[in-house]
């Protein structure tokens, strides 16, 4: 019961997309899929999905290539949203569903359950290009869980949704797994991936650069940062003397400093103290998912645009 | 190829829903039942028109010209004796005055002395026209001279010019000494017939041929109207899907077969609703002609028949090469949109398609129309051919030149090759998805052939 990637290698013409990606989610966890754009991300969930063909590699699903499982067998929310914007937005729910065998009655069942969760019921008789691009995406997120797949692949599902919406959409998350969905999940929200993940893998360029638990991968640099706190200094000048050590994220609440692992953290503490400086926070911390992915890739993940308002069609090369 | 026939359906139902619900096919429908009942209408239609027109007045100035015959009946039994009096060219039409006249005639003609006041009164529009007849030498033939506000392009000038020559020719005749009476029968049409050689060989030759060859000409501009304007459909919806971009949502539900098969029958079957009630309407409309006529004009009016040689096998061919060719080629229609990003591009990439379909449609009608020979190897072999046999085939059965075993074998040809469209079809949708923004070239597209996925 599990979904095994193995190789996966993947060319557009002379642009290797994917090149042997490796790893294995287990059932039931919410595994975070990260990577910079243009990464790979799309491409291998769209290889999951058997709308795109890997050249080498495999993946399977309970060991049985994913191209011939059962299309039920996957809930998916396109990196590309996209509804049909003249139809309403129940009536698509209900057609969704029909595609993945739910009974239409059924599938309007829930539909309206789902509505009534995000808070947007009075939208079911609405046309979707009506809708505002948060609440599209809701919708999109909705035909995704209707027909309650056991494994869910999301592609960037927060991008775009403002903090209550967020809010609903990762309770819905976690209901879902805690049914015992399998969820796989992209994003470039980093405090997500520490908030809901239990396994990350990191690829760029179309290779593995790191995987394993949110908690072993936190622990892999063997570096540690500190945040520090210093009553009435923000600059934190006197850092300069202390050697093997930098501040990365410099703030007006508290700063962070990146330590090499050569230096004991306390050696800072130390130096403040020394200078007579009051510490209001000193904490020993592992560097953040973000520290790690901005290392290995190189780039911030920044948040791309991903939606495409209804009825756009502004051009993009596949990811 | 696993086919789920439950997807198919409901992509069908959806298409079908969501497309008929549209403002475009209302009004496209209303519109189009609107030209076909006009259409089926249009001989009503005419005479009313003609009718609104009111009573025309013409004055006749005979002066001392003393024709052989009593011109003001003469002129007035010519314009009075209707459109095919009017077109019937010579002679016969001065015969039987007020034949086929209504009781209020169309034209009042009247004779007059005084040509400058009748003319005052054309000038001054009381009276309609004038008809002045003169003699230069008592021997000398008639001339005649028709003073008119309209003096081009009038059907009574042309009318009248009719009437002239008709008077003209009598009143030779009366000068060289054959009185009024006995004029008919000099124009009575001969005994004419035509025989077959071999009286068993061929039962299509004759009218009949005719007949066929038009019922051909106007089912192969139905099947061609029908699959440009509901091909285009199709393209639409699939260029839709990917511009909106649900394409890859519901790629991710079916397979691009069961997508696009679903796709063809739902349009498929909106367009044969549009098709049939606006068939429908034609169709009520020439049945009730009569009444209708008789509600309008008063009185019965004469029947008119449904045109001949519409025969059931006819019908049925027709109807299996409407759907199968209409299947192909929205099949074709559909996998070239799948590699345009925007509706704006539509029109370029599915003109190879409009151009087979066209030159099929050409063919067809160049055959029935006399122009190519339908017995000829090329069309006959064409009429196999499933992007033309549409056509061909059923102007061919239309005329008779084909036999039901060689359209069962076209429509067998036909039905194989939908599936095999089909599949390339979902090819290219298949594709489509990666092709946001990349212009459709040939190299392109035979990547995607070759199942570039």
């Amino acid at each position: 019961m599990s979904l095994v990637l193995d190789n996966l290698t993947k060319r557009f013409g002379q642009v290797t997309a994917l090149d042997g990606i490796s790893f294995t989610v287990k059932p039931g966890e919410v595994f975070g899929f990260l990577g910079g754009n243009g990464a790979g991300k799309t491409t291998t969930m769209r290889i999951i999905l058997d709308i795109l063909r890997a050249d080498e590699g495999s993946a399977t699903w309970n060991g049985q290539p994913t191209d011939q499982a059962p299309r039920r067998t996957w809930g998916y929310l396109p990196e590309e949203r996209g509804l049909y914007p003249r139809m309403e937005v129940l009536e698509q729910l209900v057609f969704l569903g029909d595609l993945y065998k739910v009974p239409r009655r059924e599938g309007a069942r829930r539909a309206r359950e789902w509505l009534d969760r995000f808070q947007i019921a009075d939208y079911a008789n609405r046309r979707a290009e009506e809708l505002s691009k948060g609440n599209q995406q809701k919708i999109q997120f909705i035909a995704a869980v209707l027909h309650e797949p056991p494994v869910l692949l999301m592609d960037e599902p927060f991008v775009g949704l403002d903090p209550v919406n967020v809010a609903l959409l990762k309770e819905a998350f976690l209901e879902m797994r805690n049914r015992g969905a399998t969820i796989v999940f992209s994003t470039h929200q980093m405090e997500m991936v520490e908030e809901l993940c239990e396994t990350v893998v990191l690829i760029d360029r179309g290779r593995v650069v790191l995987g394993g638990s949110v908690r072993e991968v936190r622990r892999s640099t063997g570096r540690q940062v500190i945040r520090l706190a210093v009553d009435g200094d923000t600059q934190l000048a006197w850092l300069a003397d202390v050697p093997g050590v930098r501040v990365v994220r410099p703030g007006q609440d508290y700063a962070e400093l990146d330590v090499e692992q050569s230096v004991d953290p306390e050696t800072v503490l130390r130096a403040a103290l020394d200078r007579g400086k009051r510490v209001t926070q000193f904490l020993i911390d592992d560097p953040s998912i973000e520290d790690i992915f901005i290392e290995k890739v190189g780039r911030r993940p920044t948040e791309e645009q991903h939606l495409v308002g209804a009825g756009t069609g502004a051009g993009s090369a596949p990811a | 190829m696993k086919l789920d026939r439950g997807n198919v359906i409901a992509v069908a139902r959806r298409e079908y829903l969501a497309r008929g619900r549209t403002r475009t096919f209302k009004w496209s429908t209303i519109l189009l039942m609107v030209v076909g009942v006009a259409a089926a209408l249009s001989p009503l239609i005419f005479r009313y028109i003609d009718q609104g027109a009111g009573q025309t007045t013409i004055e006749v100035s005979v002066g001392q010209s003393k024709p052989g015959v009593d011109a003001v009946a003469s002129l007035s039994a010519v314009l009075n004796a209707g459109p095919s009096g009017a077109a019937g060219g010579t002679g016969g039409a001065g015969t039987g005055a007020g034949a086929g006249t209504p009781s209020t005639p169309k034209f009042r003609v009247v004779g007059t002395e005084d040509v400058a006041a009748a003319r005052a009164r054309v000038v001054a529009g009381e009276s309609d026209g004038l008809f002045v007849l003169a003699r230069a030498t008592p021997d000398a033939d008639l001339t005649f001279d028709f003073i008119s506000k309209h003096v081009t392009r009038d059907r009574i000038v042309q009318t009248v010019y009719q009437a002239a020559s008709t008077i003209a020719t009598q009143d030779r005749l009366a000068t060289r000494g054959i009185p009024p009476a006995e004029q008919p029968a000099l124009f009575a049409p001969p005994a004419y017939s035509v025989t077959p050689a071999d009286p068993n060989a061929a039962p299509n030759l004759g009218d009949q041929v005719d007949a066929n060859s038009a019922i051909g000409f106007v089912l192969a501009i139905l099947l061609f109207l029908a699959i440009v304007l509901y091909g285009q459909w199709i393209a639409y919806s699939v260029a839709e899907e990917k511009s909106s971009r649900v394409m890859e949502l519901i790629l991710g539900a079916a397979t691009p077969f069961e997508l696009l098969a679903g796709k063809v029958v739902g349009v498929g079957a909106l367009a044969m609703t549009q098709y049939l009630l606006v068939a429908a309407g034609a169709v009520v409309a020439m049945v009730f002609q009569d009444q209708i006529a008789a509600a309008i004009f008063g009185g019965a009016a004469a029947g008119v028949a449904l045109p001949s040689g519409l025969s059931i096998p006819l019908l049925l061919a027709f109807g299996g090469f409407f759907i199968l060719g209409f299947a192909l080629f929205a099949s074709l229609y559909a996998g070239a949109a799948a590699l345009v990003s925007r509706t704006e591009d539509i029109n370029q990439i599915v003109a190879p398609m409009t151009l087979i379909a066209s030159a099929g449609y050409l063919v067809a009608v160049y055959t029935t129309t006399g122009l190519l020979d339908a017995n000829s190897l090329p069309v006959q072999i064409l009429s196999y051919v499933p992007f033309f046999s549409p056509y061909l085939m059923v102007s061919r059965v239309g005329a008779g030149l084909a036999t039901p075993l060689e359209a069962l074998v076209a429509l067998a040809i036909l039905a194989i090759t939908v599936p095999f469209a089909l599949w390339l079809a979902a090819r290219f949708y298949a594709a489509g998805v990666l092709m946001y923004g990349q212009r459709p070239s040939l190299r392109l597209m035979l990547r995607v052939l070759r199942g570039a996925r």
